[in-house]
Parts: C-alpha cells; sequence; structure tokens
C-alpha cells in the first residue's frame, strides 16, 4: 500500500507498547510533538461521569513533583512552544508546535506528566471552574444545544450519547471527584493506549534513542473500559429543541453507522455518498441553497469512530415554515442515492478532490500530525490512514449506493429539530 | 523582464529561526502599475494567490454599510460571466481548491491556493473572479440574507464572547468610519441595491487599488499571467481613506449589552495609536505578551483569573486586530489597521462573578503600567516571543500575508516579522516600562458587558461597593488575601456613564 503521507516515515513500539511514529520532513527547523492517548469521551461508561475525559486533559496541565505546573509552563514558555490539548469521542491529544532543538527538553516533560502526574486536590477543584466556563461559552451556540439532544436521542446505552464536555449536572460534582481522577488517570495513561506522533525536522533514530531513554521505564497497566454495546435501532427517533435565543430553525439527522473499517468499501463509501448528496456540488446544494435558497447552509459527513458511529447531515433552514419541506427535500435526495448509483464523473471529482486535499493540507510538521492523529487514535499507527487513502480510491458508484441502501433507512435514523422558543 | 516591467530586488527578509536559520526566499516588488509580491517557495508542491485591494467597510457609504462586504462576497462567493456559482464550485471540486475574500475594515484580500499539478484549471476561475463578476440578482440576495443572519442571530445569539468584543469595538470607534461591522449594519444591508455594488465595484477594484502576491512554487510566466490579468482592471485612482479619529475617552464608560439568560462575557479597552513598524509597537507587544498572550498558559491575566481561581475559560489582551479569537491560535493576516484596539477579553463566567472578574483585570492592567515588568518577566517573555514568533507564519500562505500586510504599514524594506525578531533583542526594559506609560492607561477606557442581569450589574457596578466571590471548595489564604483587595478595587463607574443596549438592538444601524 503506498503511504499518504510522503515523507518518509518510521513506527516503532516499545517493550512497553508504546507506539512511536516519526514523520521526517523538511520544515525550517520545527517540529509537532503529539501525544495521543486513545481514550475521550467513548471511555465515560460510568454513571455520573460525563465529560470526565476532557476535564481530565485540563488537569495533565497541572504538574508533577519534579515539574509542577508553574516549572512545566516556564519551560515551554521560555522555548516559545505553542502547546494545547483537545479531547474528541475516542481519543485524546496533547500537541506542540515547537522548534526541533527543543525535541529532548520536550520529551523530558511530556515524559514525565505521562508517568509522574501529581496535583493537589485544590488544583482539582480548581480547574473544575475552567471547565465549567468552557461549557458556559459552548452553550450559547444553538448548534451545541441541539447536538447534544441529537446524540443523546440517537444512543441508549453508548457514551457516544453525550458530548466530550458532558452534562451540566456532570460538570457540576466534578469538583468532588479527585479520587476518581486518579484512577482514571491510572486505568488509561498507560503506554500501550498511547501512541507518540513526532513529525518535522527530526531523524527518526534520534528520536527513537530518546524515547528509549524517557519512555522505556513506563509501566504497563491499561484497563479496558466497559463500554456497553448499543443495541440496535429498530424505529426512527425524534427530538425538538427549543432554544432561548434567537435562531434560524436547525435540522440534524443521524444515521446509525456500522463500526468503521478502513478496508470495507460500503463503509468509507458512506462518507462519499455524503459529500456527493449534500456537499457543494451536490444537487441538494445547487437546488436548496442556491436557487431555492431556503437553507444558508447544508452539509454531511460520516463519522470515523472506533464504535459504531453517525452519518450526520446538518441544515440551517430560512423559514421556520420551510423545515418539514426541507426535510422533504432530504429523503427525497436519499432516495434518489438508494435508487441509483452516483455519476461516475462526480464520484471521481471526489476521489481526486480527497486525494489533493489531504496533501495540500500537509504544509508544517503540526498540519501532518493533527491530520493523522484522529486515525491513529482509531488503529494505533499509520496503516488506517494508508488504507482509508487507497479505499477512497477503490469506491465505485456501485458502493455508494450499496451505502445509502443499507445506512440510509427511516429505522436507522434519529431526526433532530431545533427552533427558537418564541 | 517580460513585458518591460522593472523587476525590484528588494528581499523581503523573512524571519529566521533561533535554530536553523531557513534560507530566506527571494521576495520582490515589482513597482510598475501592478505592485507585486513575490514569495518563491520552490519546494512547496502549491502556489498561493493574494489579491488586495485598497477598500474596506470605511468606505462604505453612510446608510449603506455593509457594501464592501457583499461587493467583496459578490467576487469570492457568486457567477462570473462565465459560470454560474454551482458551476464554478463544481471546477473547484476536484482540485480541492477554493478562494475566498476578506473584507476587513481598510483592506478586501482575495486568496486562494492550489496545488501546482491543477494551476491551469485554477487560474481562470481565480482571475474572472475579480475581472468577470456576473453581479446575479439571485446570489446577491443570497449573501445579503446571510449577512442579516450573521448579525440578527448568529453575532446576537450564538456567541456572546463575539459579541462583547464587537460591542466594544463599536463604543470605542464610535462616530468614525471603523465603528461598524465589516459585514455592516442591518438597516445598512437591507438598504443596499445590486446597483450599488456594481458602482461600488467599478469604483474601488481597480489598478491603483491593487497588489498582488504570489507564493510557493511558481514560475514568472505565472506571475506575468495575473498581472496581465490586474491590468485589465481600470486604472482608477487611490482616494485618501476616511479620517479615523476616535473620540478622546475620559473616564471609564459601560456599554451592557442585555441579553436574557446569558452568562457575562467582558470585554474592556481603549484606542490605540501605535503601529507595526514603529519602536514602541514591539514594545508594548511584549508588555501584552506578558499580560494576556492569546490562549496561552503564559499569559498573566489567564494565571490570575483562571488557573488560580477557575472562574473561567481564559482571559487575554490584545495590541492588534485578532479576529475569530475562537477559533485560531496565532494572529491573522490582511486585517491591517491604522488604529488600534487595546483589548482584554474575559471569557464568559457566571454573572456574579463578572465584577470580581472585572476588578481582577482592571487591577492587572494597573499594576503593569504603574509598577513596570520586572526584569525576570521581560527576560522571559522576550525568551519566549522570539521562537513563539516562529508560529506565526509557518505555511507559505502566512508569509505571504504578512508580506502584503508589510506594505500596508510601510514595512517594504525590513518586513514586520524580522523586525519583529531584530526588536526582541534590541529593546529594553525600560523601552517596554516606558511604551507602557506613554500608550497604555487604565483609568479612561470602555468596558463592554454581555449579561443576562443587566439591571442588577448596572446598579452594583455604579455603587461601587466590594463584589466578593466565594468559592466550592477552600483556596489557599494567599489568595483569599488577595481576594479581599481585587474584591474592592475601585471601579469608578459612574452610573451616567453606563448605557444599556437590548441585544435585539445591537449592530441595527
Amino acid at each position: 500500500m503506498t503511504p499518504i503521507i510522503p515523507y518518509y516515515t518510521e513506527t516503532r513500539t516499545l517493550p512497553n507498547g508504546l507506539t512511536v511514529i516519526v514523520v521526517q520532513m523538511p520544515s525550517d527547523g520545527l517540529a509537532a510533538y503529539w501525544t495521543i492517548v486513545r481514550t475521550g469521551s467513548r471511555d465515560e461508561y460510568e454513571p455520573d461521569r460525563t465529560g470526565f475525559a476532557h476535564f481530565f486533559e485540563h488537569m495533565m496541565f497541572r504538574g508533577t513533583e519534579r515539574f509542577p505546573s508553574d516549572v512545566y509552563n516556564r519551560v515551554i514558555t521560555t522555548i516559545g512552544a505553542d502547546a494545547n490539548a483537545y479531547t474528541t469521542d475516542d481519543h485524546t491529544a496533547y500537541h506542540l508546535a515547537m522548534a526541533a532543538e527543543d525535541l529532548e527538553k520536550v520529551m523530558e516533560l511530556e515524559s514525565d506528566r505521562f508517568q509522574n502526574l501529581s496535583y493537589a486536590e485544590s488544583a482539582f477543584q480548581t480547574e473544575a471552574g475552567a471547565v465549567y466556563g468552557e461549557y458556559r461559552k459552548s452553550r450559547t451556540e444553538p448548534e451545541f444545544a441541539l447536538y447534544e439532544e441529537l446524540v443523546g436521542t440517537a444512543f441508549e446505552r453508548h457514551p457516544y450519547g453525550h458530548t466530550t464536555l458532558g452534562y451540566e449536572r456532570d460538570i457540576a460534582i466534578m469538583p468532588t471527584l479527585y479520587e476518581y481522577s486518579r484512577e482514571f488517570w491510572r486505568r488509561y495513561y498507560r503506554p500501550e493506549n498511547t501512541v507518540l506522533f513526532i513529525a518535522g525536522d527530526v531523524t527518526p533514530p534520534a528520536v527513537f534513542a530518546l524515547v528509549d531513554k524517557y519512555y522505556g521505564g513506563w509501566q504497563r497497566g491499561y484497563v479496558a473500559p466497559q463500554i456497553p454495546v448499543e443495541p440496535e435501532q429498530t424505529a426512527e427517533r425524534r427530538v425538538d429543541v427549543s432554544y432561548d435565543g434567537q435562531t434560524l430553525p436547525i435540522v440534524m439527522i443521524a444515521y446509525k453507522l456500522p463500526v468503521y473499517d478502513a478496508a470495507d468499501r460500503t463503509r468509507v463509501a458512506a462518507d462519499l455518498f455524503a459529500d456527493l448528496a449534500f456537499g457543494e456540488t451536490s444537487e441538494a446544494y445547487r437546488r436548496l441553497v442556491l436557487d431555492e435558497q431556503v437553507v444558508e447552509d447544508i452539509d454531511a459527513g460520516a463519522a470515523y469512530n472506533r464504535d459504531p458511529g453517525l452519518l450526520e447531515i446538518y441544515a440551517r433552514v430560512k423559514d421556520p415554515a420551510k423545515v418539514d419541506y426541507v426535510l422533504g427535500v432530504i429523503d427525497e435526495t436519499i432516495a434518489t442515492f438508494r435508487s441509483a448509483p452516483p455519476d461516475a464523473a462526480r464520484l471521481a471529482d471526489l476521489q481526486r478532490r480527497l486525494r489533493y486535499g489531504f496533501l495540500m493540507g500537509l504544509q508544517t510538521p503540526d498540519d501532518v500530525a493533527s491530520r493523522a492523529a484522529q486515525f491513529v487514535a482509531l488503529s494505533g499507527d499509520l496503516t488506517g490512514l494508508d488504507r482509508l487513502h487507497a479505499t477512497y480510491a477503490a469506491v465505485t458508484p456501485a458502493d455508494v449506493r450499496t451505502a445509502a441502501e443499507r445506512y440510509l433507512v427511516d429505522e436507522r435514523r434519529t431526526v433532530g429539530v431545533l427552533r427558537s422558543r418564541q | 523582464m517580460s513585458r518591460g516591467v522593472r523587476i525590484v530586488a528588494t528581499a523581503l527578509a523573512v524571519l529566521g529561526t533561533a535554530c536553523t536559520p531557513p534560507s530566506p526566499p527571494p521576495a520582490v516588488t515589482e513597482r510598475e502599475e501592478i505592485p507585486v509580491v513575490l514569495l518563491n517557495v520552490p519546494a512547496d508542491p502549491t502556489i498561493s494567490f493574494s489579491l488586495q485591494f485598497a477598500v474596506g467597510s470605511q468606505n462604505d457609504p453612510p446608510g449603506k454599510e455593509g457594501l464592501a462586504y457583499l461587493t467583496g462576497d459578490m467576487l469570492a462567493d457568486a457567477a462570473t460571466e462565465a459560470r454560474s456559482l454551482d458551476e464554478i464550485l463544481a471546477a473547484l471540486y476536484p482540485l480541492a481548491a477554493d478562494y475566498d475574500i476578506r473584507v476587513d475594515l481598510e483592506r478586501s484580500t482575495l486568496t486562494g491556493r492550489v496545488h501546482r499539478d491543477n494551476l491551469d484549471a485554477y487560474l481562470e476561475l481565480f482571475t474572472d473572479a475579480f475581472l468577470k463578476p456576473a453581479f446575479d440578482e439571485d446570489d446577491f440576495e443570497r449573501i445579503r440574507s446571510d449577512a442579516i443572519n450573521a448579525i440578527e442571530n448568529t453575532l446576537r445569539y450564538s456567541s456572546d464572547e463575539e459579541l462583547g468584543k464587537a460591542g466594544l469595538h463599536e463604543a470605542v470607534f464610535r462616530g468614525t468610519r471603523y465603528a461598524h461591522l465589516s459585514w455592516g449594519t442591518v438597516a445598512g444591508l437591507r438598504s443596499i441595491t445590486l446597483d450599488d455594488v456594481r458602482t461600488f465595484y467599478r469604483q474601488h477594484y481597480t489598478r491603483a487599488n491593487a497588489l498582488l502576491g504570489v507564493g510557493g512554487g511558481f514560475d514568472q510566466a505565472l506571475v506575468d499571467r495575473l498581472a496581465a490579468a490586474v491590468k485589465q482592471l481600470p486604472a482608477g485612482a487611490r482616494a485618501a481613506p476616511p479620517s479615523i479619529e476616535p473620540q478622546p475617552i475620559d473616564g471609564r464608560s459601560v456599554v451592557l449589552i442585555d441579553k436574557p439568560n446569558a452568562d457575562a462575557s467582558i470585554s474592556f479597552g481603549f484606542p490605540l495609536d501605535v503601529r507595526r513598524g514603529e519602536r514602541d509597537f514591539y514594545a508594548l507587544w511584549i508588555a501584552n505578551s506578558w499580560l494576556g498572550e492569546h490562549r496561552n498558559q503564559s499569559s498573566h491575566l489567564f494565571n490570575v483569573i483562571r488557573e488560580l481561581r477557575g472562574l473561567n475559560y481564559g482571559d487575554y489582551s490584545y495590541i492588534e486586530e485578532f479576529p475569530e479569537g475562537g477559533e485560531r491560535n496565532m494572529p491573522p493576516v490582511n486585517v491591517p489597521r491604522r488604529i488600534q484596539l487595546f483589548e482584554v477579553w474575559i471569557r464568559t463566567l457566571p454573572n456574579e462573578q463578572a465584577p470580581f472578574a472585572l476588578r481582577a483585570a482592571l487591577r492587572e492592567l494597573q499594576l503593569l503600567v504603574d509598577e513596570g515588568m520586572t526584569a525576570e518577566e521581560f527576560e522571559l517573555t522576550r525568551t519566549f516571543l522570539k521562537k513563539y514568533m516562529l508560529h506565526f507564519a509557518e505555511t507559505t500562505d502566512a508569509r505571504l500575508g504578512y508580506a502584503i500586510d508589510d506594505r500596508f504599514y510601510g514595512l517594504d524594506d525590513e518586513g514586520h516579522l524580522a523586525r519583529f525578531r531584530r526588536m526582541m533583542d534590541e529593546l529594553t526594559l525600560e523601552d517596554v516600562n516606558a511604551a507602557m506609560k506613554r500608550h497604555w492607561h487604565y483609568d479612561n477606557l470602555k468596558i463592554a458587558i454581555v449579561t443576562g442581569e443587566a439591571a442588577q450589574m448596572r446598579a452594583l457596578l455604579a455603587r461601587g461597593e466590594p463584589t466578593p466571590i466565594t468559592y466550592p471548595t477552600p483556596k489557599p489564604a494567599a489568595i483569599l488575601e488577595e481576594d479581599r483587595i481585587i474584591e474592592a478595587w475601585p471601579l469608578n463607574l459612574a452610573e451616567e456613564r453606563m448605557t444599556t443596549v437590548p441585544v435585539a438592538e445591537t449592530f441595527e444601524h
């Protein structure tokens, strides 16, 4: 299989299970240092623990005995790195954009906090306030309000039924969960659940030598989460949300997909269907956005999750009286794809777009790491990304139709509509 | 050189790095008819385009606020004479390329990027966008409707933080052509006709106003083709921009944006007459980075309000325009201004904690201006910036954007990023502390607060009484001791200097 990343790449797995991927690329002395923990809100399967993976991401900046947070921050400041982190359904990424010459200093800091995290209960409680603030700023967005309800309706048991921020009631009790936070760290922040991705002006042998030195002593101990299996959906679901502010009505429709498999042409074709049916060059876009101008925007995409996820269709409707009309056009569009394969030339255009779009997005080491992270989190290495792009290229119009026939059926879907309360 | 265009080989100094200085790509300017900024990076498989026009929302005729924005979008998001918009989208689709325009207060910049494999297919689409806009009536209605929705729904109701920042900007620049949003106002947008757009385009999208930029792995033939296209624009004449003289701020005043059920989002600041290139600008950058580096844990405000007290998600400060602050980490390009806004951004927090957070931020600003940075803080911050700035322009298109902006600021020879780096070595602690005293102040500023409790907040702020906060969990004695000082920090806010605006009336006119 041809590697999709056009730079020299080496992958190694340490005896303790830590996978290390090094991408050597010319980058004017810059490097990206990503630590990808294969734990996200998917792992929040216990009662009242929604949002905890994200909260824990914040705690990772609260220091160790050797490098307390003020010392850690001072070192990061001194080397002028751009350091941050984020949490998704399936993984949590800690990333630094930095000068390659600072690699060993950064590795000393990062390996220390992943192995020796230590924070006081007071710091833990203070950080809970910052997480609440993040929720406050997000909840003013109508899309967030609808999405929270949509996934909560679509999933009855699986943790994909809550957003990565978690429910407000669970955020409110976070300050009381210090002991649980230590347990969370012991269970999930382990080498066999982590991938180190380093890209830029670096050489693999030098990186691996440092990794042996700084991560070799990290102890295994990963405890797999007891994630409940989502029961098969058998009937369409619907959720209507009233929004306190003023907004255009928003429609989101979520279809249940089978588990993602980069080698499964039909499953991969679901994402291509989404773009062909509702993307900027689709008939639905031309009709609803450009010609009739009844929606401001329409888009769709299929999730790349570890467990069975969703294909989501989104539209902002300009006229509240036209919500049902827009839902009808979406249904008609899906019916068209179920009844006949898409035009082969359009599919070929999309396949070309996916390839060029990916390549054009690899401008910096941080770009490479951020584009790879999601797929590294799914498969634990880069092979999944290469496989996905090979499958993209192999998808046929018949595969797209098959995907629509199998997955785009009413009993697999949840329809969400948000409108202003007044 | 082809067509006798004289190439003046003015190498734009490009930032070097502390570690491995990159070989500075030659950037040259053509000075005949069409100024061109070239940033040749042969190893880059893509080509970046930039065509900037000296026109922005400051040129909106009174009553037609939003005209520059709509005109720009009618170029970048609408049909051309050769193709309908859906045909354009279909043509761009396999190229994974597009073009976009940023209409800011002073400049409108059309940018695009394409893989060199796809250059020929792309070039005609890009040049048609600015040479042959169709000014289609349906496109116009769609774009205008989207712009009105962006104010009436999205800005007013979807992001309190952006609303607060926009409210501050409007308050500081009220009475000038900087005051309204670059999108315009609701009333202005409603009054604009397609004929207005056609006229505005003819008047401002001219050779006299144009600045072309090309970056990446291009050759001279491409530059010639682009320059030839730009030369098809009418000659025009560059008009002097409108005078921007914000009213002097005497004391502190507050705009409360009354939004039912909202938490509090606060911004405060004042106009700043210091620009890129000036020595004091870089001195202020150091001070500002220490006070409130954007989305960085090195920010002192972040440390005081979030890290130690957990009141919100972040707290930052700015000496240059920084749009989309919630989404981007590094400074943007193509938003040059003659007058900047010094701005403190306190992210959303509970209403009952808002007066305390405001006091904490005002106090930190005052302490910094009065007492200055310490030698240790100064050294740490400039050490940080010397490397952190490497991330400002990691890509060809970002570097091209900086080079384009250098023309606005008259930094053709050295360039902002190179000067930035030099200044980090040259400036002294005394320079920084003196610059703050010259340009920053804490008694005369404007404050914008989005809140669901406007009446109570207004009364509380006017009374000036202490506004203590409580924590859900124990705090160290040192924090509580400092809290006693912060909660009673003088606000100096008089009732008659406060205005309350219902959210539904913001940015209407």
